[in-house]
């Protein structure tokens, strides 16, 4: 199979969302880069169906393809594996593959439609049941099946749309492995992430989007330098190299035995200096999280963190940022101002509305939100929804409580982030983090928990730690 | 804080309904005119007139603020007609007891209505809140028990002299009836309570911190943890509230429309004000207006069979052609679209 794009423009109103892309495959897994709102989702709808450019064409094997139309883009064998599996969750397995297969009679053979799948289960190594219910599975084990699916349909080239952000290690080397299989058998894949590493690991070709242009096509060996001076340049980039004044108040964290791991000798209490960075690494689905929740609702264990000095923290004192914005973390009807309403006016009666309303513009210039007083949060982007969430910190000396403080964001705006988290190193008393990203854990770490399952493996100050050891504290392995 | 632009859009939405519903009649080989003109003047066309669109109006409009809390904070409360019911019957309790021959009473029957109304609406609350039974069950369930309260009390305890019928207990004592002015039936008191309570409601819902957090209660209630406070207990407050107010539409409805106690005493008020708080969006202004042009309706309505030989279910029709084409022009936003056309030519 061959696919040519030809000078694909789509634009948004004023924004230029692709500006004459022109892409070539033939075969081998092709990675997609670019930074958060450079074109990448466009592209990739546009070239599975769901949207229709405002002009250039899409080839495949010299005939021209309906534009726009995601049932000619499945006749064609494109196939799109969606960030989140969009599966039937209470359906089994073979039941959402009646559901979404290709097939035209009204009537079918079920087992035959068994033995197939089966046959490419066998033929890529999945073992799962064929009954069992998909929400039973993991993430990973259902965007295999999405795969498998795709597959069952035909599909000859297959876009995946950041797959992994929901992977465990595990579940990852197994889809990958995958990925390599289909793309012996001469299945064209586009790869679109901003991990690196991953990219690096599993992609010979890549294109390099910014601002709705193809500016840069990549061959192996890749040089990650280049890579990324060429997606962010001219955004501005830079990591603080910001050096903090020790501090010399103490804290204390005491550990319920039950969050242990029952081999680990540890004291159950750690002192540590206020302004320390805690970093809780685990895989997904571990309890690392958990733990964070539960120093502030303390409902899964008695871990919590108290003062050596001085008043005892109330609840005051904590903040809690959960890692699904908008689940847990916000309010998406409400707009700017009144989020800011709201927590300014935790211990009052009345409101002012002149003082919420200067407060938050000055946070909104200081976390560069990009976003009106009056646009409700469900209107924005994913990183600013974050920085709402920084800026909604409150001015006390507290301790903060971060679950994945930055998940799906790109590099750039997740060092940002970072910036303003690190800023607060000045002021607070400790800052609780999880991350399931082993070199953000590393990077900004001043102590690690290293957490597998539901316990808690290993304390250790990073000095007297190296990375590889955590990964395999986070494996399981001690 | 005045939301011009939501008025704006509510005034044009507000005459294509009426325009729909001239229609309707038109379909049905009424002349809408006559209608109109006939409920009009059947509601508003004499003091008399006015002051039993009046009567109407204050259970209305106590529902609908009622319920504009319970739905900030996210709840059905489909159990305001159990509350209102509630109300009347804390009300009549009073006017029943010995304080029902002094000129105190109705103000201790407004304290017993908050009460009885209040403690119905917490039931609901604790309900759901502890029992975690959904709020749509529990009220429907507790309007039911309240009907049943009240056709209990009439046949039983409270039963007139020598008769046991559905019609209802004995008149109050004058003394126990909403207080009007010198001779005429102006009921001064009620009126000046829902002002009271509409501008309350105003500075509770725009300019507290409880105003906010009932709010977010209803947007979110896994993220008020993270604010410091507890969905929990806004939702008790907002069916308070709302129970507390319920009961005074039950205090109007039993000593100022009935004057007695009678089995549907609620009049299915509640159900038509959660229509109208659904209609308003739970925007305060426009269900004080709307509120006053159903009883308009209601109140007229009754006048269309004098005049015009017409049954009055044609009212039925009426605000259920009302309510189900606002809802669905809400739901299509042709407004905008006329207001930007208007601004256009406006502006030049």
């Amino acid at each position: 199979m061959k696919i040519q794009i030809k000078n694909l423009s789509k634009s948004f109103g004023n924004l230029k969302a692709n500006k004459n892309i022109n892409l070539s495959l033939d075969s081998g897994i092709h990675a997609l880069l670019g930074e958060n709102g450079a074109g990448k989702s466009t592209f990739v709808k546009i070239i599975s169906g769901q949207l229709t450019p405002d002009s250039g064409e899409i080839i495949i094997n010299g005939e021209n393809i309906n534009l726009g139309s995601a049932k000619d883009s499945i006749k064609n064998g494109i196939g799109l594996l969606n960030q989140d599996p969009l599966d039937f969750s209470n359906l089994s397995i073979l039941e959402s593959f009646l559901v979404g297969i290709n097939e035209k009679k009204p009537f079918r053979k079920i087992e035959n439609i068994k033995q197939k799948i089966l046959g490419l289960f066998k033929n890529y190594g999945i073992e799962i049941e064929l009954s069992s219910k998909t929400n039973s599975l993991s993430i990973g084990e259902r965007q295999q099946i999405e795969l498998i699916r795709l597959l069952y349909n035909g599909a000859k080239l297959i876009i995946l749309d950041e797959p992994t952000s929901a992977f465990s290690l595990e579940q990852k080397k197994r889809v990958f492995e995958t990925l390599k299989k289909l793309s012996n058998e001469g299945i064209i894949i586009i790869f679109v992430s901003h991990k690196l590493d991953e990219i690096f690991e599993i992609c010979e070709t890549g294109s390099i989007l910014k601002s709705g242009e193809l500016i840069e096509n990549i061959t192996k060996p890749f040089n990650s330098k280049k890579i990324l001076s060429t997606m962010f340049e001219n955004t501005e980039f830079h990591k603080s190299e910001q050096k903090y004044t020790e501090r010399v108040n103490k804290f204390s964290i005491i550990i319920s035995k039950s969050d242990l791991f029952n081999d680990y000798k540890s004291d159950l209490v750690h002192e540590y200096t206020f302004g320390s960075v805690i970093g809780i690494a685990g895989l997904q689905g571990s309890s690392n999280d958990k733990l964070i929740k539960n120093v502030f609702s303390n409902e899964f264990s008695k871990t919590r963190i108290i003062k050596q000095f001085g008043d005892p923290l109330k609840i005051e004192n904590y903040y809690y940022m959960p890692a699904d914005r908008l689940e847990r973390g916000l309010f998406k009807d409400l707009n700017l101002l009144e989020h800011y309403a709201l927590s300014i006016s935790a211990k009052k009666t009345f409101l002012d509305w002149k003082i919420i309303k200067q407060t938050a513009i000055d946070k909104i210039n200081k976390f560069n939100i990009k976003s009106n007083l009056n646009n409700s949060l469900s209107e924005l982007s994913g990183g600013n929804q974050q920085r709402v969430m920084l800026s909604l910190m409150p001015d006390l000396e507290s301790v903060l409580l971060l679950e994945q403080p930055t998940r799906g964001l790109d590099y750039n705006s997740a060092n940002k982030i970072w910036e303003m988290i690190l800023e607060r190193k000045k002021q607070d008393i400790a800052i609780l983090f999880s991350s399931t990203d082993m070199d953000e854990i590393w990077e900004y770490s001043d102590i690690i928990f290293s957490v597998s399952g539901n316990k808690i493996m290993d304390i250790s100050y990073k000095n007297n730690l190296t990375k590889e050891k955590i990964i395999k504290f986070v494996s399981g392995l001690v | 804080m005045f939301d011009f632009d939501n008025l704006k859009i509510n005034s044009i939405r507000l005459l294509l309904t009426l325009f729909i519903i001239f229609f309707t009649l038109i379909l049905f080989g009424i002349s809408p005119f006559e209608v109109f003109q006939s409920i009009i003047y059947g509601s508003l066309g004499s003091e008399s007139k006015f002051i039993r669109t009046l009567i109407v109006w204050a259970p209305i409009s106590l529902a609908s603020l009622a319920l504009i809390y319970t739905f900030s904070a996210g709840m059905w409360n489909i159990g305001i007609e159990g509350q209102i019911i509630m109300g009347a019957v804390g009300a009549t309790f009073i006017a029943r007891s010995f304080l029902g021959d002094y000129l105190i009473s109705p103000y201790i029957q407004i304290l017993f209505a908050v009460l009885f109304g209040g403690l119905w609406g917490l039931l609901s609350a604790l309900l759901k809140v502890k029992g975690n039974v959904h709020e749509i069950f529990s009220g429907l369930g507790l309007d039911f028990v309240a009907s049943g309260i009240v056709i209990f009390l009439i046949i039983g305890p409270w039963k007139r002299d020598g008769i046991a019928s559905t019609g209802g207990t004995d008149l109050f004592h004058k003394a126990s009836w909403i207080p009007t002015i010198g001779n005429h039936n102006f009921p001064l008191m009620l009126i000046v309570i829902i002002l009271f309570l509409y501008l309350l409601s105003y500075v509770v819902l725009n300019f507290t911190s409880l105003g906010i957090r009932l709010k977010s209660t209803g947007i979110n209630v896994l993220a008020t943890e993270r604010f410091y406070f507890k969905s929990d207990r806004y939702i008790v407050f907002s069916y308070l509230i709302a129970g507390s107010i319920a009961g005074i539409a039950g205090f109007s409805q039993a000593s100022g429309a009935y004057h007695k106690l009678v089995p549907s005493i609620s009049g299915g008020f509640g159900f038509l004000a959660i229509l109208i708080v659904l209609i308003s969006s739970r925007n305060i202004y426009f269900s004080f207006i709307l509120s006053f042009l159903f009883s308009i309706l209601i109140v007229g309505g009754s006048q269309l069979q004098i005049r015009l030989g017409l049954d009055n279910t044609i009212i039925g029709i009426i605000q259920a052609t009302f309510v189900l084409s606002w809802l669905v022009l809400q739901r299509i936003k042709v407004e905008n679209m006329i207001l930007q056309k208007i601004s256009r030519v406006f502006s030049k």
